[in-house]
């Protein structure tokens, strides 16, 4: 298959990543967009990666994928310590800085 | 077969080991509950040794670990002062509220991971290492930010920086990946000639994947558009967090700036320098009138960020090493400023019971010397007034700008700067005026961190003296400071044509 | 060490003496202020004199050093250096003024110690021979304006030092604001140099400025010099810019000696024997130069004659002497210049120090009509008068009657129209006579006075009420006001030791520059004014002796006409005056120069300025500034509604902000 689908494929995933950090509001699955957004990255990543024939790109996802992870980890700390202070897990509802 | 270990510098490597083994250790103390005190300790030590190998390596020009890393005199000079950016935030936290949450030795663990990805990202020449280093710096501040469990805001601010920034460096991953592909290889060099060869200078996903990297780290340095989680977090995360950060993550994201678009896109310069100048003005109009009307203090600083990045993003523009030694003097500079402003923020808040309103600072010019003073030549030196080292910035600025045919954007700066005279003046004015009648500063007797005696902690006066004294020495005497920027565009200046 | 870093250390100690009493003001004693103050200036006197020497070690083609601390800006091409240049121009110019202001200082000593603002005066002082040296020793038209500027505001910053007074605030204000019209004129030479010749050291500019200027009296060399005399003349108080120099004797008594006698009102001299090179190119400014001098000598010395105040007296002499100092260095005779220069410096200061002791015996009271029988009262102050007064009239033997001459002997050694110089000279020195001696021979002789009779009986000074002697308004004692107590200089050390140097120096000091014995300044000065044609020209020894016979002259006839007049037949000067009325009335009111320059440039000035006010500030400046600030109040909204504070929305902004930077380049890649 030409590379031109998987860039499609990953500008889709990217794109509805970020549509879903646009449109949802429960932070966890906000952070799932994250991932998604990431995801739609490291497959660009990889299919330029094919095409050139070179290791870089697969080994920069491996990276990414470590990275990703340590970012959702510390994410979801986060959320964790709002829900024990019984903030409702609602993006919106966090807007006390403003102006 | 035999096998050949492949040689390691260590003398290059050995900012970076020992800020590991820094980290490493903080985060053994934070274990033992009879260490735990000695932490500021191990962290200053840590930072110590660092500046000092740093030092040592002044002249190094030399790839580390195979061209992933480069240590060079852009690397030592930006290294340099986001250590003592770093070293100044340690001083600030001993004291602070937030600590007794989250524990001393782990706030600064998580303090020295983010330094060793800074440290990392000005060596970084190479893409993957590039992406490494920033989410190793980015990841910690997040946490950092949310330390202040106390405050709602402090977690508010956490988790909105870690939602926008990681969009911002899911762009960045994708603007990687386009150019990756457009040039075949993930080192600068490589890239740069990537491109060349590849005849896809002027391709349009090409020019996509250079805006996606460039909206990745505007994200990070606060341009504008891109620039809207920065009054929330810097009015939400704790202090001395807000204090690292405003300065730390400029330059080490500078510092990757520069070595990116100037050394692996410089052949495509012609074609980002419009878009970052558009970027540049959009900043410093956006940060320097949304200021004006602020009654947070450090809500203000995060605005007036945004327009010194704008000034400093300029520095890139022109794409000359003129401009590099220009950015990085108004870099240094920039650190001074705000190690005198937010030192003074911390004592202030600590002895009225945590109020951030610029109305709190009413007649401490009287009262409280230790504060206004460093807070008076702080404002002054944002805006750039002589004869601070502010002024000496925006000239060389200027200068550079001039010589490099962007005089519509120095003229932006000049701009900016008589705006923002209107916020920094009314600070000023603030302090020196007299005290209200009614002692507006009722102090929640009791709350944790209050601590009336601030102004006589040699910990929080220190960096406020240090960074007023260096932002009115070197406005009169710039030299020493100008061939220390000047090391840092000297390493380039084979690469810059 | 090098003559340049003497150099730098007598700009040091001034500053540092300034900075320390400034900053310790309210920890240490007033004397121990004064001892600081004394201590910097003779320091810096010390390295005068060593810089001096190392001088004088080099080889006469090489007596100049050229030094500088760093770069201060290197933009578009001008390279600003804070450098010094010293040479035998600027070394003597240090020596003239650290030495003569060490002794000021010694007499300020006592005569400022009842005075509640001791310290202050003493930081001031200081800075004013700082900003003087630096004015001096500067090696660039940058820094010899910042100098300049330094100077002036020192001037102003003594002259109102007694603050709570009026009179002194807007005398202060005047001084300042005709200084500044001077600043302009200085700047804007500044900018022309660098427009035409591109470089602003003035080693660098004297050297191209022969190459660039090739004809002489080009128009831009000619308006270069010009306003560099205005300059000059501000700061000098020459016409048409001298209204400031007689209220400037509201300060006190050492402000007048050192400021307005010996230092600051010779830097437009320094600054035309500096320049020479550019003048030499534009001899037409060079000729205005000497013809404003000769003007300002005439009409001061005329106004001298008829005044009443002290040192309104010696103000005006000291114009006309100036007046003598730019003549010379107009026509060519630059160390002439130079040497009147320093014996001046001599003789006025102590010309005003002994005014200084008299008023104070006097309570305050500067009105000579008042003085009378000091003499007997106080015989030390008495004698340092008439020595001053002596040189001022250029006595056969003192020290102005070699330098007087020196410089008509120039005048009528060139010959031509340069010949009116010598004449107008000689009629200066008649009256320069006058006026001296009328002084003596109104405030010495006869019957005490009653404040005079009070000392010879006592042996106390009067004590006066703290009144203003102008307004008779009743003053305190505190801070802004002179102190109760006047020192006289028969019962004060400091003032005594001052005085005498002075007078000492006055009397031999013209001992270095006899013609054909020994020249020392002439020689001393040569390797900066080597490449001169004029300084090469020397009227003959016998042509010099000649011209000071004529000179000893007509100092001899006019001290014995002024005794004629005021001893011999005391009613003429008052039948003179009913006979002369209009000249009179013309003379004592300054020759109408106040309202002269109020009806040409203060009315208009502020009729333009309400002008401006009503219509032009109100509608074209206020609408565009109203007009900005409702922008950027809009801006600022607009930017805080965006910061909604949801994080949804910052997400929005920073996809809006992607799409349109994508979008950009995508439509470039097409």
């Amino acid at each position: 298959m030409a590379i031109e689908w998987y860039l499609v494929l990953s500008a889709m995933l990217f794109s509805i990543g970020f549509a879903g950090v646009l449109v949802r509001r429960n932070p966890v699955v906000v952070l799932l967009c994250l991932e998604l957004m990431l995801s739609g990255g490291a497959l660009a990543m990889l299919s330029f990666s094919r095409l050139h024939g070179d290791g870089d790109g697969q080994v920069f996802v491996l990276m990414v994928l470590v990275v990703a992870a340590a970012e959702v980890v510390v994410g979801l700390g986060l959320v964790v310590a709002m829900f024990r202070r019984r903030i409702p897990l609602d993006v919106d509802e966090m807007k006390e800085l403003r102006g | 077969m035999t096998f050949d270990a492949p040689t390691i510098d260590y003398a290059g490597l050995s900012p970076i080991i020992t800020m590991t083994a820094g980290l490493v250790l903080l985060v053994l103390v934070a274990v033992f509950d009879g260490v735990k005190r000695t932490a500021p300790a191990i962290a200053l030590l840590t930072l110590a040794t660092t500046a000092g190998l740093l030092i040592w390596q002044w002249d190094a020009d030399t790839p580390l670990l195979n061209g992933s890393l480069q240590i060079d005199g852009l690397a030592v000079v930006f290294s340099l002062l986001v250590v003592i950016s770093a070293a100044a935030a340690v001083l600030l936290t001993i004291g602070d509220p937030s600590e007794h949450q989250a524990g001393r030795p782990d706030f600064l663990a998580l303090l020295m991971a983010s330094v060793l990805g800074m440290v990392m990202l000005t060596m970084a020449s190479n893409l993957i290492t590039f992406f490494i280093a920033l989410e190793l710096f980015s990841i910690p501040l997040y946490a950092l930010c949310g330390t202040n469990l106390r405050k709602r805001e402090s977690l508010e601010a956490g988790l909105k920086y870690l939602i926008i920034g990681s969009v911002g460096s899911a762009t960045l991953l994708y603007g990687m990946a386009l150019i990756y592909g457009a040039s075949a290889a993930t080192d600068f060099t490589g890239i740069a000639s990537g491109l060349t060869e590849g005849g896809l200078i002027s391709d349009s996903l090409t020019l996509v994947g250079v805006g996606m990297i460039a909206v990745g780290l505007a994200f990070k340095i606060s341009i504008a558009p891109f620039h809207q989680w920065t009054p929330d977090v810097y009015q939400g995360a704790p202090t001395p967090v807000t204090a690292f950060m405003s300065a730390a993550t400029k330059l080490a994201a500078f510092a990757v700036f520069i070595r990116f678009f100037l050394v692996a896109l410089e052949p495509m310069a012609a074609e980002w320098d419009v878009i970052l100048a558009a970027l540049a003005t959009i900043s410093i109009l956006v940060g320097n009138v949304g200021a004006i009307a602020q009654s947070s203090l450090k809500r203000m600083l995060g605005y007036s960020g945004v327009a010194q990045a704008g000034y400093m993003l300029a520095g890139i523009v022109v794409a000359t090493q003129q401009g590099v030694d220009a950015l990085t003097f108004y870099l240094a500079a920039y650190l001074a400023m705000n190690m005198a402003a937010f030192a003074a923020i911390v004592i202030h808040e600590r002895q009225s019971g945590f109020s951030d309103s610029i109305e709190s600072l009413r007649g401490i010019g009287r009262s409280n010397p230790l504060v206004a003073w460093p807070l008076t030549i702080a404002m002054l030196a944002l805006a750039g007034l002589p004869p601070t080292a502010g002024f000496i910035g925006k000239l060389y600025l200027f200068q550079a700008l001039v010589e490099a045919d962007w005089t519509w954007l120095g003229v932006m700066i000049a701009i900016g700067t008589m705006i923002s005279l209107v916020y920094y003046m009314r600070v000023v004015a603030t302090i020196w005026m007299s005290p209200a009648s009614d002692a507006s500063l009722q102090v929640p007797s009791g709350e944790p961190g209050v601590d009336l005696d601030s102004p006589r902690r040699w910990y929080l006066v220190l960096p406020a003296i240090l960074g007023s004294a260096a932002a009115i020495f070197f406005g009169i005497i710039p030299q020493p400071l100008v061939e220390f920027a000047q090391h840092a565009g000297n390493a380039l200046a084979a690469l810059i044509s | 060490m090098n003559a340049a870093s003497w150099g730098w250390l007598v700009l040091l100690f001034p500053l540092l003496g300034s900075i320390f009493i400034g900053l310790t003001f309210r920890r240490i004693p007033p004397k121990a202020a004064g001892l600081v103050g004394i201590a910097a200036i003779a320091a810096a006197f010390i390295c005068g004199i060593a810089a001096v020497i190392s001088l004088q070690g080099e080889p006469a083609e090489s007596r100049h050093v050229a030094d500088s601390l760093w770069t201060y800006a290197s933009v578009g091409g001008l390279s600003i250096d804070l450098g010094i240049y010293v040479d035998p121009l600027s070394a003597f110019m240090v020596l003239v003024v650290t030495g003569v202001s060490s002794l000021i200082h010694i007499y300020s000593y006592s005569y400022m110690k009842s005075d509640a603002g001791y310290h202050r005066f003493f930081s001031y002082l200081n800075f004013f021979v700082f900003s003087m040296l630096l004015l001096v020793l500067a090696g660039n038209f940058v820094l010899l304006v910042v100098g300049w500027a330094f100077v002036g505001f020192a001037s102003y910053a003594l002259i109102s030092y007694w603050y709570r007074r009026e009179a002194a605030t807007r005398a202060g204000m005047k001084a300042f604001v005709i200084n500044v019209v001077g600043d302009i004129g200085l700047v804007l030479a500044a900018i022309l140099i660098f427009r035409e010749l591109g470089v602003i050291d003035y080693g660098a500019v004297f050297e191209k400025a022969p190459e660039v200027f090739t004809t002489t009296n080009e128009w831009t060399a000619v308006a270069i010099c010009l306003l560099l005399l205005v300059g000059a003349f501000a700061k000098s108080a020459q016409m048409p810019f001298h209204t400031w120099l007689a209220d400037a004797m509201e300060g006190p008594t050492p402000v007048s000696s050192l400021i307005h006698a010996a230092t600051m009102v010779t830097a437009g001299v320094y600054l035309v024997a500096r320049a020479h090179p550019l003048f030499e190119l534009a001899p037409a400014a060079a000729d205005v130069a000497a013809i404003v001098g000769l003007v300002t000598l005439l009409v001061a010395g005329t106004i001298a004659i008829v005044v009443t105040d002290l040192k309104r007296i010696i103000a005006y002499s000291t114009m006309s002497q100036i007046g003598y100092m730019f003549v010379a260095v107009g026509i060519g005779a630059y160390s002439a210049g130079m040497f009147h220069l320093m014996t001046h410096a001599f003789f006025k200061a102590l010309l005003f120090m002994a005014a200084g002791s008299v008023i104070a015996a006097m309570a305050n009271i500067q009105n000579i009509d008042r003085m009378k029988g000091f003499y007997k009262a106080m015989p030390f102050t008495a004698a340092m008068l008439i020595i001053g007064a002596l040189a001022l009239s250029g006595f056969p033997g003192t020290s102005g009657w070699f330098s007087k001459d020196e410089i008509i002997d120039f005048a009528a050694f060139r010959g031509g129209w340069y010949e009116i110089f010598a004449i107008g000279g000689y009629i200066g020195a008649f009256m320069t006579a006058i006026y001296s001696f009328r002084i003596i021979f109104r405030i010495l002789p006869g019957p005490p006075c009653e404040e005079a009779a009070h000392l010879i009986e006592t042996g106390h000074v009067v004590h006066g009420e703290p009144v203003n002697p102008a307004t008779g308004e009743k003053e305190d004692i505190e801070v802004g006001y002179p102190g109760e107590d006047h020192h006289i200089a028969e019962q004060a050390m400091g003032m005594k030791i001052g005085m005498s140097v002075l007078g000492f120096l006055a009397l031999v000091g013209g001992l270095v520059q006899i013609p054909g014995v020994t020249e020392v300044i002439t020689h001393f000065l040569e390797p900066t004014f080597e490449d001169s044609p004029l300084a090469a020209m020397h009227p003959t020894v016998a042509e010099a002796w000649k011209g000071l016979a004529k000179g000893a002259v007509i100092s001899v006839v006019g001290i014995a006409f002024t005794w004629w007049l005021y001893i011999g037949r005391p009613s003429v000067p008052e039948t003179l005056r009913r006979t002369f009325s209009p000249i009179y009335t013309l003379f004592i009111n300054k020759w109408y120069g106040d309202e002269i320059i109020d009806f040409l440039i203060v009315k208009p000035v502020k009729g333009f300025g309400r002008f401006a006010n009503n219509w032009f500030e109100r509608y074209a400046i206020g609408g565009l500034t109203n007009g900005t600030i409702a922008i950027v109040r809009s801006a600022s909204g607009a930017v805080r509604d965006l910061q909604t504070g949801m994080l949804r929305g910052y997400a929005l902004l920073m996809a809006v902000g992607t799409v349109a930077i994508l979008l950009y380049f995508l439509i470039r890649g097409l």
